[in-house]
């Protein structure tokens, strides 16, 4: 079984962009949502990131990282109301628990909560997107000339994860294979044995790398693929989304507060970047190809005699 | 030597003289005075038991001994007459492939396409260069329509292939491969080989090729070294190997010179193809068809795994596929299966639903016990102590059954491969036994991978010592009968099959096409059947004894 955020080759613009591009695109959106705190900017964040995996084909990636940042969104949303007692609607009034003391539940932490937790959420997606649509392989390449010994552990890592996952199951499927007589397997020793068979497979990663010739001192050939014809869209839509982030911070886009009551601005400035950042979205779009259909040939007529 | 000489195949594609090497910590030597040479386009099979040096010797040729493993190295190696000791595998990798067992460490990109292009990347030649070669590469060995996919979605024999393309991309003068065929099905198996054969004809490649199941490559070789404890035992043609194998070493003998030499021929055969004409030429021709003689036992009991139109679904990359469709199956006690079919047909699938691993979307599935042992009997060993992993008297007693009960004190890790396999088992066996009686179904999955002649026939004794015989007996005193276990192994090992099975469950796409006794199966076919059957193509008859009853006109 393959991962979710496993990067499936297809083609589409956010495939086919240069790693450099697509980064810069999907950075931009990274940006934007550590930069803000308004929850309507830090929701059109999100909204981009998924609309990107959406029109990129990577809907199984953003599946899966919508389930798991939403999780982390509730459970950030619910400590930070546990634990700050800051604002004056008070929810609930919990009383006094070890080690939190006197537990006020108020809207204003909730509200706060839930901002930290969006901003999670678009980054978790954000990267999910990543990893689904731009090819490591490219990445690689593009960082083997910068950083050797990085690139090398980068890709030591990126095969090792997957042959890790697959001995994980292995091991697992053996320890519920176990008869009911043989000594349980607690989740240690089982951690031992995947971590020491993770070295020896790591071994025998290196050595592959190693008979490609990766220790050489070659130089490096230039590239196929470096540019693609969508990088210009995605640059562009990067320094749009940017440049627009930060005129609206400077305009105060950002107008949120959250102590000691909720203030959310929804003046134009944030109406503004909340939807240059969801329209950025649509980057990955694709026109679908219109094909002229063929023209019939007319059936010939049956001669009579 | 200039490049050009070497590509015209002016030097030697590999030549080592006096080779000593010891791996750090040792307590002996792994290859010892080990003298060699390979002619450029020369085919040669490396021969010999487990331990015995082969893929040491693989891994000094292409530098990986001693640079990546360390220890202590004396002598000479030269690939393409470059010294290999004073070069890393990296420079190496001009003049030399390696493959080795396991594909899945052996690619280290996304997608096919980066993968096969890494190597030329690295040695920095020109993206229209790169762009060529790939695209050779793999229309040479058939996958132009895998080189957009992403490694973790192909088969293992798809991925084999990939791994070679990487190895074959730089057109080395001389390709390493070490039991390629290990994990592969019989017809992926065979194109491997004579893949690789024509690779060696048509571009001028020399293979040397480590392999246990000689007699899937030996009419392809034209040449065999055969290794023992280090040093080189024999070093000569195909047929003169076969004598010596008969005289020194029967486990490296052939299922077709075994045939021969019980038959009383003198000229041992190197395939089917050269057996056939000697028999043509000694005037036996074609043997007579007989019937098939064999009548299933009547079996006492019921079945012990019963299956009624079982689908199993399975989540394959991004869809979701049918690996089982509508399995109907029984197993009776003391039966002894071998369960057949390609990589995929889901054989293993079979066992892990059987076992519980796996649910059935549809169909019936009822089973009294069950015992299984996966693929990698490693994976069952996570301590360091055999008692701490079968403790009490239980542990012992499951011990006793697959004869370990003297190494309860040894680590695991210090046991022979087929003491692990046996250990592994054990543990699956532990506390699924009702005193002395064994679960009713016992199960292997590939047990037999990279596993030498002498280790198989070890597994052949414990699967018939399991299944009792084959015979379920009543014990006088408590007047109790005893049902012995059913084995049921999946396995590609074909002539492994033929020595322990009475049946054989043929899988195809999910399944069952075929279902009979061993004899019958197993010489019906070309794919699968022994290459007794394949020679004598006479109905029943597929293990070198039979053959031989028959050649000498004892049977029919």
């Amino acid at each position: 079984m393959r991962a979710p955020f496993a990067y499936k080759p297809r083609r589409g613009p956010l495939q086919d962009a240069s790693p450099g591009a697509a980064v810069a695109y999907l950075g931009s959106i990274v940006v934007v949502a550590f930069l803000y705190l308004n929850p309507l900017v830090l929701l059109a964040a999100g909204a981009a990131a998924t609309l990107a995996g959406i029109l990129a084909g990577a809907r199984a990636a953003v599946r899966s990282a919508m389930k798991m940042a939403l999780s982390l969104a509730l459970l950030i949303a619910f400590v930070n109301a546990l634990v700050t007692s800051r604002g004056e609607t008070v929810i609930a009034r919990l009383g006094d628990w070890p080690l939190f003391g006197r537990v006020d539940v108020t809207l204003e932490a909730i509200v706060a909560g839930v901002s930290y937790g969006l901003l999670a959420a678009a980054t978790i997606v954000a990267f999910a997107v990543y990893s689904a649509c731009v090819d490591p392989d490219r990445v690689l390449r593009t960082l083997r000339p910068l950083a050797g010994r990085s690139a090398l552990t980068a890709t030591l890592v990126s095969r090792l994860v997957p042959v890790a996952a697959a001995d994980a199951a292995r091991l697992r499927d053996a320890a519920a294979l176990r008869g009911p007589a043989a000594a349980p397997v607690g989740k240690a020793p089982l951690a031992r044995r995947l971590l020491a068979g993770s070295l020896d497979r790591a071994v025998d990663v290196a050595a592959t790398l190693e008979l490609r010739g990766y220790s050489l001192d070659a130089p490096r050939a230039r590239n196929r693929r470096s540019r693609s014809r969508y990088d210009r869209r995605f640059y562009a839509v990067a320094a749009l989304v940017l440049a627009t982030a930060i005129a609206g911070k400077i305009l105060g886009a950002d107008d949120f507060q959250a102590y000691p009551t909720v203030a959310i601005g929804f003046g134009p400035a944030t109406l503004a970047v909340a939807t240059v950042v969801t329209l950025s979205g649509f980057a990955p779009f694709r026109r679908a190809v219109k094909r002229r259909p063929l023209q019939a040939s007319r059936r010939p007529e049956v001669a009579r005699v | 030597m200039s490049e050009l000489a070497i590509r015209r195949g002016a030097a030697p594609a590999l030549a080592v003289r006096g080779l000593d090497y010891s791996y750090p910590r040792a307590s002996k030597p792994a290859l010892v005075d080990v003298s060699l040479e390979i002619a450029p386009g020369e085919f040669v099979l490396l021969a010999g038991r487990s331990a015995s040096g082969k893929s040491t010797l693989l891994k000094a040729a292409c530098g990986l001994v001693p640079h990546f493993h360390g220890g202590e190295i004396e002598g000479e190696v030269r690939v393409a007459d470059l010294d290999a000791l004073p070069a890393g595998p990296g420079e190496l990798a001009a003049a030399v492939g390696y493959l080795a067992q396991d594909p899945e460490t052996q690619v280290v990109s996304t997608t096919v396409a980066a993968e096969i292009e890494l190597p030329l990347e690295m040695r920095g030649d020109a993206p229209t260069d790169r762009a060529r070669a790939v695209e050779e590469v793999a229309l040479a060995l058939a996958i132009p329509h895998l080189l957009d996919r992403a490694v973790d979605t192909l088969s293992g024999g798809e991925l084999q292939r990939v791994a070679l393309a990487a190895a074959l991309v730089t057109r080395p003068r001389l390709i390493l491969l070490d039991e390629p065929t290990s994990q592969l099905d019989p017809v992926a198996g065979d194109e491997l080989i004579w893949l690789l054969r024509r690779l060696n004809e048509e571009w001028g490649v020399a293979v040397l090729l480590a392999e246990h199941r000689l007699e899937r490559c030996l009419a392809a070789a034209d040449r065999v070294v055969a290794m023992e404890d280090g040093g080189i035992a024999f070093d000569g043609p195909p047929r003169d190997f076969l004598r010596w194998s008969h005289d020194n070493d029967a486990a490296l003998t052939t299922p077709a010179a075994r045939l021969f030499s019980l038959a009383g021929l003198e000229s041992l055969p190197v395939g089917v193809r050269d057996a056939r004409q000697t028999l043509r030429g000694t005037g036996i021709g074609h043997p007579p068809h007989i019937a098939s003689r064999r009548v299933p036992d009547p079996r006492p009991f019921e079945p012990v795994l019963e299956t009624k139109n079982l689908w199993v679904e399975l989540d394959r990359g991004e869809e979701m596929r049918d690996v089982l469709r509508g399995i109907d199956l029984e197993v009776r006690p003391g039966e002894r299966i071998a369960l057949m079919g390609r990589n995929g047909a889901g054989k293993s699938t079979l066992l892990r639903t059987a076992a519980g691993l796996h649910e059935p979307v549809a169909g019936k599935l009822s089973l009294d016990s069950i015992a299984l042992l996966t693929q990698n009997p490693s994976d069952y060993l996570v301590r360091e102590r055999v008692g701490d992993e079968l403790p009490g008297d239980v542990g012992l007693a499951v011990l006793r059954v697959v004869g370990l009960e003297h190494a309860v004190d040894a680590d695991p890790r210090d046991l022979s491969g087929g003491e692990r396999q046996r250990l592994a088992l054990a543990i699956a066996l532990a506390g699924r036994m009702e005193g002395e009686q064994l679960p009713a179904v016992v199960a292997l999955d590939e047990p037999t991978r990279g596993m030498d002649r002498a280790r198989k026939d070890d597994l052949v004794a414990l699967i018939r010592s399991l299944a009792g015989g084959g015979v379920a007996f009543v014990d006088k005193e408590t007047t109790k009968a005893t049902r012995p276990a059913a084995v049921v192994v999946a396995t590609h090992d074909v002539e492994f099959a033929s020595a322990f099975a009475e049946r054989v469950v043929l899988l195809g796409e999910g399944v069952v096409i075929a279902d009979g006794p061993m004899e019958e199966i197993l010489s019906g076919g070309w794919y699968f059947a022994t290459e007794v059957a394949r020679v004598l193509d006479a109905p029943g008859v597929v293990t070198p004894e039979q053959g031989a009853a028959l050649l000498r006109g004892e049977l029919g």
